[in-house]
């Protein structure tokens, strides 16, 4: 049990990185009700921008500080964010095409993101320098690689930026009544198209946020977006789809099963590639509306 | 006269497809049977999920079942080829049924997530059965057996896809234009609707799932014998992905459709891969995005003359 505490940082890490997609997924799905499996290639997009800004990659002999390089990143994908929804989305949307439609079009987008970066950095794994070097960092027991907890840190302050956000503004305010009834709003005078590409914006935004965070640890790879997409949309249906605090639970509840699993459990360290699956099946199947309900229309 | 003209047709076409087998060398008999293989796992697939609606990954999943149920029932428990068989087929159904049961319950785009962790759970399985499935290198060096005295080899083995084709496009079609095809349709469309002119939604959706991926499974063993290997990244979820290109880009809910479909993107490659580099699968994407919004009816919307309904 002596490398429990490491344990417990190692799991929270990941749990945040999947926490973040699972919010990528929210944030669209909310309003909109598409699930978008993209994010996770989106995720990928992130590391690879950080990692072209980062490095002398892209433009030899400019390596850009962190803070700028986390503004390219949240840039270029609200951007692509923003492009996805206008040139597939929004078409199929106006033309009030099948509600699956935007789904099955957007795993197009998926392919046509994850081959792009192949085309464009190659298919080989390229590091990624962490924020404050690759120095181990212990707060009383609990250690870990900094990065790990750059990403608790960072997670935690936006899931908290997100949540005053909802609660707060009245741009929050506009979303979750989209996210309600996408009628009742739009006669409301809430601009229907806005806030759906916001939506996408926002959502690759953090997609993008979590690979770079991510890339550190494991290095930017073009495989790297469909386990995100999965774990984060198993963390999404854990937590429950209607609120950011559940997403955040659902991530952190996924990884320390996963991890704590592959630790103390005896069976075969593989099988445990297999938890995610099984959790997602169990949810979907019992508790549909994940650990944390959607607040009703009241 | 429509009486003598359907049979000749399918015979005409089985002929046809038959004659190519002994025409090619032995790269090119490679690739027409996988293409083979695929176009079966298509026409089940577009039937689940064009006609019948259910957006299901599961359908590599079953292929996987069937491929290695067949190879271990008559390679590593070595009873004969014709019960391993049987028993490869009851075990894909009832597993259909297992997973069918609960799924199918779950609506629009849940039933894709159940599906795909299904799936996944089979991926890993297999890539941790141990001496059972091979582990990641899956099972190789075994043949088909005779079956009642007769070896098939050659030719001829891709004579018994064209017929495995042949027999997924005709049980379909069977089921497409009956009672239950029209159920099905009906399903898809509007259920509440379906449900009040009578139709059992619960029965219609769990047939339609587990005849496709019983099919499917039937698919997969055709496959175990065609490169006589068997591993599980063949069964996994990029070659989903592109099973689901292929029946949108070909046109959802048309067999002659999933057929083009398949075959143009399964043979695209060949071209495009020498143009664009490992990439070129960027360019299946496109495709699929661009058919979704302009083109809802697919390659079978192009290619039919009845001008394509208003989409859905």
């Amino acid at each position: 049990m002596a490398d429990l505490p490491e344990l417990i940082v190692s799991a929270a890490a990941s749990g945040c990185i999947y926490a973040l997609m699972a919010l990528a997924y929210l944030l669209i799905l909310r309003p909109t009700a598409i699930i978008n499996f993209a994010v996770g290639e989106w995720a990928a997009t992130g590391a690879f921008v950080g990692v072209a800004a980062l490095t002398p990659l892209a433009w030899p002999r400019l390596e850009w500080p962190y803070a700028a390089a986390l503004l390219v990143v949240l840039v270029v994908l609200g951007l692509l964010g923003w492009a996805v929804e206008v040139l597939t989305v929004r078409p199929l949307l106006r033309r009030r095409a099948a509600v699956i439609s935007p789904i099955l079009a957007l795993l197009g987008v998926l392919v046509i993101f994850r081959e792009s970066l192949t085309l464009i950095f190659g298919a080989d794994p390229l590091p990624s320098p962490p924020p404050f070097g690759f120095a181990r960092v212990a707060i009383g027991p609990f250690a870990g690689a900094s990065q790990q907890f750059v990403i608790i840190a960072a997670t935690l302050a936006l899931f908290l930026a997100v949540w005053l956000f909802f609660e707060r503004t009245v741009w929050g305010r506009a979303f979750e009544a989209v996210a309600l009834n996408r009628r009742a709003a739009a006669l409301m005078g809430i601009n229907l198209g806005r806030v759906t590409a916001a939506a996408f914006a926002a959502g690759a935004m953090v997609a993008g946020l979590a690979g770079l965070l991510m890339s550190p640890l494991t290095s930017a790879h073009y495989t790297m977006g469909l386990p995100l997409a999965i774990q984060g949309f198993t963390a999404l249906v854990i937590g429950g789809v209607g609120r950011v605090e559940g997403a955040l639970l659902g991530g952190l509840v996924l990884a320390f099963a996963e991890q704590l699993g592959a630790r103390y459990l005896p069976i075969p360290s593989g099988l445990t590639l297999g938890f995610p699956f099984v959790l997602l099946i169990i949810f979907l199947f019992f508790r549909p509306t994940g650990l944390i309900a959607a607040r009703g229309a009241n | 006269m429509r009486r003598f003209y359907k049979p000749v047709l399918w015979l005409a076409g089985i002929a046809g497809a038959s004659a190519i087998a002994f025409m090619l060398g032995n790269y090119a008999t490679d690739v027409y049977r996988k293409m083979l293989i695929w176009i079966a796992l298509a026409l089940s697939f577009n039937f689940l999920f064009g006609i019948a609606g259910q957006v299901a990954f599961s359908h590599f999943a079953f292929a996987a079942i069937g491929a290695y149920a067949i190879v271990i029932l008559s390679v590593k428990l070595s009873l004969p080829f014709g019960v391993a068989f049987v028993l490869a087929i009851i075990l894909c159904t009832v597993l259909a049924l297992v997973v069918a049961i609960p799924a199918t319950r779950l609506e629009g785009f849940y039933l894709a997530l159940a599906t795909l962790a299904f799936a996944q759970l089979v991926t890993v399985v297999l890539n941790e059965g141990g001496d059972v499935t091979g582990g990641t290198g899956g099972i190789a060096g075994y043949r088909l057996p005779a079956v009642f005295g007769v070896t098939i080899r050659g030719p001829w083995y891709t004579v018994v896809l064209v017929l495995l084709v042949a027999f997924t496009l005709f049980i379909l079609r069977r089921l497409d234009q009956s009672y239950f095809g029209r159920a099905c349709r009906a399903l898809r469309d509007n259920s509440p609707a379906a449900a009040a002119m009578g139709v059992d939604i619960a029965r219609t959706k769990v047939i339609a799932f587990t005849v496709a991926s019983a099919l499917a499974g039937l698919a997969g063993i055709g496959y175990a014998y065609v490169d006589n290997v068997i591993n599980p990244p063949v069964f996994g979820l990029e070659n989903m992905f592109l099973l689901l290109f292929m029946v949108i880009v070909g046109g959802l809910g048309s067999p002659l459709g999933a057929i083009a479909g398949t075959v143009f993107l399964y043979l695209a490659p060949f071209l495009l891969e020498p143009l664009v580099g490992p990439g070129f699968l960027v360019v299946f994407g496109v495709l699929v995005v661009l058919t979704i919004l302009f083109r809802p009816g697919g390659l079978a919307g192009l290619l039919s003359l009845v001008p394509a309904r208003k989409p859905a």
